[in-house]
């Protein structure tokens, strides 16, 4: 069954530095056309399979959608089209989450921490409390 | 593969997808349609190119695009802005004066 070849496209386009939500888009609404055209094909009486190629051809080569997104700069992700603060603000936006990740872990897991938490209190009280009973039963005998 | 148009084109489906949005929203599918449609089909796009044009324009302000559910199927439609309708300006009138000159060139006799 004869489809664009949409994934050789998104990660061409990813290798180009294309925005990620621009290569998205462009995947989805390629999908889209393409079955646009499929329907157009249906209803002018041909069956599925020339349906589709028709479709595919009408479509163009993905090269040639590849080459269109990269002669268009400003579909670039910041980070080629500035680099250098790239460089700088990457390592420093790392370090800056550092502290925040265990926090947002936290609220993510919350009910499974407070479940280990209570279990551990609990375990601890156990505990205490059998070497209490140790304690007395040595002193008292 | 289909037909695609040569250098020269370059600007064309600029100047198209704009005057077209000028007078409706529309999503990609239609787009291609209409450019057949208004052009008599003397401009056949490789229809999958549209979408970065569209993009790019969208990216520098010209048009803008909302996702709409029709018939099962979200759509991303198009529609001209404020910088659009400029840009539109702009170019039909370079469209006008590069026509204008080659039809000047084309009236006048070659020199020898």
């Amino acid at each position: 069954m004869p489809r664009p070849d949409v994934t050789a496209l998104r990660n061409k386009l990813l290798q180009a530095g294309i925005s990620p939500t621009y290569v998205r888009r462009t995947v989805r609404e390629l999908n889209d056309h393409f079955e646009d055209l499929v329907d157009e094909g249906l209803d002018a009486g041909r069956d599925r399979d020339a349906a589709e190629r028709q479709a595919l051809q009408s479509l163009g080569a993905m090269s040639n959608v590849a080459a269109a997104m990269r002669d268009q700069p400003q579909l670039k992700s910041w980070a080629w089209r500035w680099p250098r603060i790239a460089v700088v603000i990457y390592p420093l936006a790392c370090v800056a989450a550092l502290p925040v990740v265990p926090i947002v872990a936290g609220v993510q897991h919350a009910e499974s921490i407070t479940r280990w938490g209570l279990g551990l209190v609990l375990a601890a009280f156990v505990t205490a409390t059998m070497f209490l009973v140790l304690q007395l039963a040595i002193t008292l005998t | 593969m289909a037909q695609t148009n040569p250098p020269f084109m370059s600007g064309v489906p600029e100047l198209l997808l704009l005057r077209l949005l000028e007078q409706q929203e529309m999503y990609g599918y239609e787009l291609v349609r209409s450019i057949r449609t208004v052009t008599g089909e003397a401009i056949s796009l490789g229809e999958g190119v549209i979408y970065p044009a569209l993009h790019g324009l969208e990216r520098n302000g010209a048009l803008k695009s909302r996702r709409k559910a029709v018939a099962g199927r979200t759509r991303v439609y198009y529609g001209l802005t404020a910088k659009g309708r400029k840009r539109l300006v702009k170019l039909a009138d370079d469209w006008r004066r590069i026509q204008g000159g080659i039809e000047s060139a084309l009236g006048t006799p070659a020199h020898a």
